[in-house]
């Protein structure tokens, strides 16, 4: 009987492996491709150690285009729109949460209909906007879309009303503006939605690949995703190796920040949504 | 504390939004020049891989002759790309000064009033002889009477051969002449589960090549009304729909140039043993062919050799200042010029656009050593203007999706695809 | 009360408020102008014509088509990640280090992006290279033209999505069930319940707000799909991919007939708009649970 269950032990750990391995196999191949050499790439039954690593691969993919740029590009329009985002958060969330004010409900209602309507949606007219203001092909389409969030303002002030009346009264006696009492009081307070939605916020951007790529036509401006897409454009062929070595450059930063704040991440992720 | 740090922020990101704001003061192009009183123009190219990287070295040639003139080079994908990347940016007031335009959507750019009108550069003080220029290659230069484009990179598409596999056949390595030798080439040479005798994209250019040499046309006369759903024009399809059911033809995967990018890969790797593709990968092919000799030849004729040209003219965009179009003319001057037609030419397998290059001693001396050069411009001989219909900018995907579609499920005959397309066509062409 | 006090909570709320009625609102409304006229973006001149892009769109085969294959996938995507993520949460939701690194290691394909996952997918099924019909060929399996026939191409973007989204749904159903209060299960054990039964009974039914909540949110998520179609497919082979955010895309970049797009639009913001309705009157009702 013990044995039965030491061996169904061993199953359920093999199980378990095999599902870990499904979904670590994608990524081993990714590294393995990106270190061959062409030839080597197009072996059929594949190798899986190539003969010499070519690490000129990584260079390569790297100086395919001004990847230095998209890299800047990717941070710059990503912690603005956090930065924006937090600016316009804030204040709307504190407002909603803690005021009565004529047209609140109506106000309210635009932020839930904005947090319904996806730029899956939106793509088409407001390109068409940017381009009648002159401003595609500039930093300004991919950043004031989103310059508020109404998935954020949702968010913080669930946070903001949770927060008992006595603590902002006592802070009243302590602060003279209600500015201060906003800033210095219940966004300490909501650091850890603030904090999730952050994560949430930025990773989203960073990974952002749709709205860049309509927005934007000229080096400039493209991101790292829109990139490393391009890779895969070269004519005669395309050369996987150098393709997966540019990939390895966009995922492995996300895969080691995911490694050391595992936690945070998931739980941000896995319960920002369920409020 | 906080708020100075996000107040410190926010002005920076302010102050970084409107410097970095413009796209001219990112040096994106090969160009070293100084900027200082010299024109600055946009140029939208629509080659990748090598041959990008030639054109690159052109452009970086061009800016430092001479200080006049800046060229900004941005690579925007293929043809395809290329050209809806440069319509939508037309109304944004973003496009190009100039750009690569593929022959047979000149006519769909030029009636939408994109293009300018090249005749006052080409009889101005700056000009340059048309005659000049390959008579075969400007039928699709002009559009209603109107010059609008200058030839650049021009193909026609060719049967690569890897010869020692036709030698160890025992076929000769010249090549398949006819359709049916075609055939019975590829039985041959399949080795099933190995190799393909023979493989092609499926696409509108080939397709093109067959209903030529059938003796029949795709457009009307006039171009008002498709033809090619009569028998001329169903042969090819069913002549493909045979060869691959028959498992000596390979029909590559992918959409569009991605097919070719997979043929190209397919004959390198020996695992396929003739294909149709552009004389423009002639250097990368032969570059990238080890241990075997790349051969070329016309495409196998059925009535009649037969073949469209291809690739793309160098175009100005009409919207720009007349500065502006100043410095894109002096551009085209030099990229079309006798020295630069033949250096790129050489070091693509595009033909040269003129009648000088291709008569010069430098040429004459790359045919005798690589007559696989000599090819497509031996070729032109046969060759017809692909059809520049406004319409057909749109037509020709839809003609190759009904195709593919014919090819890919057997349940469908090539007559009932050609005449789906051809419905179409009656609402494009009006 | 001075006039500050009367304007403040409109001050706070103005720039939020601009930004959504600027990027979303009008852009909505302007969509909507703009279905109802015929524009190729270059010419200054917008024909109107009416409901004839609609008529067009509702008789197109190819449109047809599109929603169709969007449906499909949004079906076959939604119940395979649904119940693959359930399996695996009864699964590993377990303590233990390979447990966790479990859940960790399905989890990692969610915060990639989808540009990566596209691009390495497009590699591993290549029809000859590729790594999953060499672990065909290892099973004794014939090789899969994956992403390259028009019967297969649709399924293949399906495991895409499918392996990008398990992680997330495994562990929000994680979160769903370690929310289960214990007592409810000490009592079944009392009653002697047996497995299936304590399942059928209890633990369903108490995931299901989280069920109901997955559900909508994949299947908003997966009818907004576009990156995986424009990376690995164009749509193709022969439009068995096409889907409907791809189908606005093309026809408003690479055909230029921006007032046929718009009315696709406007399908999409119809589709979308309804399920977004289910998912915040669910979201309502859930607080009054609580």
């Amino acid at each position: 009987m013990k044995r039965l269950i030491q061996i169904f032990k061993i199953l359920e750990l093999a199980a378990v492996i095999a599902i870990i391995l499904v979904f670590i196999f994608p990524f081993v191949w990714m590294l393995s491709t990106s270190l061959k050499s062409i030839p080597e790439t197009l072996i059929f039954p594949p190798k899986w150690i190539p003969d010499n690593f070519m690490w000129e691969n990584f260079v390569q993919a790297w100086s395919s285009g001004p990847f230095l740029r998209y890299f800047f590009n990717s941070v710059l329009v990503s912690i603005s729109i956090l930065l924006l985002q937090f600016l316009t958060m804030v204040p709307a969330a504190y407002a909603f949460a803690r005021y009565n004010f004529r047209g609140k409900k109506f106000l309210f209602g635009i932020t839930i209909t904005a947090l319904m309507i996806p730029p899956q949606i939106t793509f088409l007219p407001v390109y068409l906007q940017m381009s009648a203001w002159g401003t595609l092909d500039s930093y300004v389409p991919l950043i004031l879309p989103y310059a508020a969030s109404a998935f954020g303002i949702f968010l913080l002030r669930q946070s903001f009303m949770q927060v008992p009346e006595e603590i902002i009264e006592a802070a009243r006696l302590d602060y003279a503006s209600e500015w201060q009492i906003m800033w210095k009081v219940l966004v300490p307070m909501a650091r850890p939605v603030l904090v999730t939605f952050g994560l949430f916020s930025f990773i989203y951007h960073w990974n952002d690949y749709f709205w860049p790529l309509v927005m934007t036509n000229s080096d400039a401006f493209r991101t790292l995703p829109i990139g490393i897409a391009m890779l895969k454009d070269a004519e005669g062929g395309v050369a996987w190796n150098t393709v997966m070595a540019g990939n390895m450059i966009l995922v492995l930063p996300i895969l080691v920040v995911f490694f050391f704040a595992q936690r945070q991440i998931i739980k941000a992720f896995v319960y920002s949504g369920i409020k | 504390m906080k708020k100075i740090v996000v107040i410190l922020l926010s002005m920076v990101l302010m102050v970084s939004l409107t410097a970095c704001g413009s796209k001219k003061t990112v040096n994106v192009g090969e160009s070293s020049a100084e900027n200082d009183g010299s024109v600055e123009i946009d140029f939208w190219y629509s080659l990748g891989g090598k041959n990008g990287e030639v054109i690159q070295g052109m452009v970086k040639e061009f800016n430092e002759s001479q200080d006049e003139v800046t060229v900004n080079a941005t690579f925007q994908g293929d043809y395809y790309e290329n050209h809806a990347k440069v319509l939508s940016a037309i109304p944004a007031g973003t496009q190009p000064d100039v750009t690569m335009i593929e022959i047979a959507s000149i006519g769909a750019f030029a009636e939408a009033g994109a293009l300018e009108d090249l005749k006052p550069y080409v009889e101005g003080e700056n000009g340059i002889n048309l005659n000049d220029f390959v008579k075969g290659l400007m039928g699709n230069s002009y559009w209603k009477d109107t010059l609008y484009a200058i030839p650049f990179n021009r193909s026609t598409p060719l049967l690569y051969l890897n010869r020692d596999m036709l030698e160890k056949a025992g076929l000769d390595p010249a090549g398949p002449k006819t359709w049916n030798e075609l055939r019975e080439y590829a039985r041959a040479l399949t080795k099933k589960d190995e190799i393909f005798g023979f493989s092609t994209p499926i696409d509108i250019w080939f397709y093109e090549a067959l209903v030529f040499e059938n003796g029949g046309g795709i457009l009307s006369a006039d171009g008002t009304k498709p033809a090619f759903n009569s028998p001329e024009g169903i042969e090819p399809v069913e002549f493909w729909q045979e060869m691959i059911d028959e498992g000596i033809m390979k029909r590559p995967p992918g959409e569009k140039y991605n097919a070719w990018d997979v043929a190209r890969q397919d004959f390198i790797n020996q695992k396929v043993g003739m294909i149709f593709t552009s004389t423009g990968s002639l250097n990368m092919l032969m570059e990238q062919a080890q241990g075997f000799e790349v051969g070329t030849a016309f495409l196998p004729a059925k009535k009649s050799y037969g073949v469209p040209t291809g690739g793309t003219n160098l175009v100005i965009l009409s919207k720009s200042s007349s500065e502006e179009k100043k410095a894109a003319w002096k551009f085209i001057k030099f990229m079309t010029s006798q020295e630069q037609t033949i250096h790129w030419s050489k070091s693509t397998g595009y033909m040269p656009v003129r009648v000088s290059a291709v008569e010069s001693a430098e040429m004459k001396k790359l045919y005798a050593e690589k007559p696989q050069f000599k090819v497509a411009v031996d070729q032109l001989e046969y060759a017809k203007p692909r059809p520049m219909v406004p319409g057909y900018k749109e037509l020709q995907e839809i003609i190759m999706n009904e195709i593919q579609r014919a090819i890919i499920d057997d349940s469908i005959s090539a007559k009932e695809a050609l005449d789906a397309a051809a419905q179409k066509a009656e609402k494009l062409l009006k | 009360m001075s006039l500050w006090y009367k304007l403040r909570p409109y001050v706070m709320t103005v720039p939020a408020i601009t930004v959504f009625i600027l990027f979303f609102i009008y852009p909505i409304f302007y969509m909507i102008y703009l279905s109802f006229t015929s524009w190729n973006l270059i010419s200054p001149v917008k024909k109107f014509v009416g409901w004839g892009n609609y008529v067009e769109l509702l008789s197109s085969r190819e449109f047809q088509q599109v929603i169709a294959n969007t449906i499909t996938y949004t079906f076959l995507t939604v119940l395979l990640t649904l119940i693959i993520a359930l399996v695996l949460a009864l699964w590993l939701n377990r303590k233990g280090f390979i447990y966790s690194f479990a859940q960790g290691a399905i989890f990692s394909p969610y915060i990639i992006s989808l540009v990566s996952v596209a691009l390495l997918w497009l590699w591993i099924m290549d029809p000859q290279y590729g790594l999953l019909n060499w672990v065909l060929k290892i099973f004794g399996l014939s090789p899969c033209p994956w992403l390259t026939h028009t019967d297969t191409a649709l399924i293949s973007l399906v495991i895409v999505g499918v392996w990008k989204t398990v992680g997330y749904n495994t562990l929000v159903f994680i979160a769903g069930l370690q929310n289960i209060p214990r007592d409810l299960y000490e009592a079944a054990e009392l009653d002697e319940a047996g497995r299936w039964k304590t399942f059928y009974k209890i633990t369903l039914p108490m995931l299901s707000p989280t069920v109901f909540f997955l559900l909508v949110v994949n299947i908003i998520a997966s009818f907004q799909v576009f990156d995986t179609v424009q990376i690995m497919t164009q749509g193709g082979p022969v439009n068995a991919t096409n889907m409907l955010v791809f189908y606005i895309y093309q026809y408003g970049f690479d055909f230029f007939k921006i007032g046929y797009a718009s009315a696709a639009g406007v399908f999409l913001l119809i589709i979308v708009g309804i399920m977004t309705v289910f998912h915040f009157i669910f979201l309502s009702k859930r607080v009054h649970y609580r």
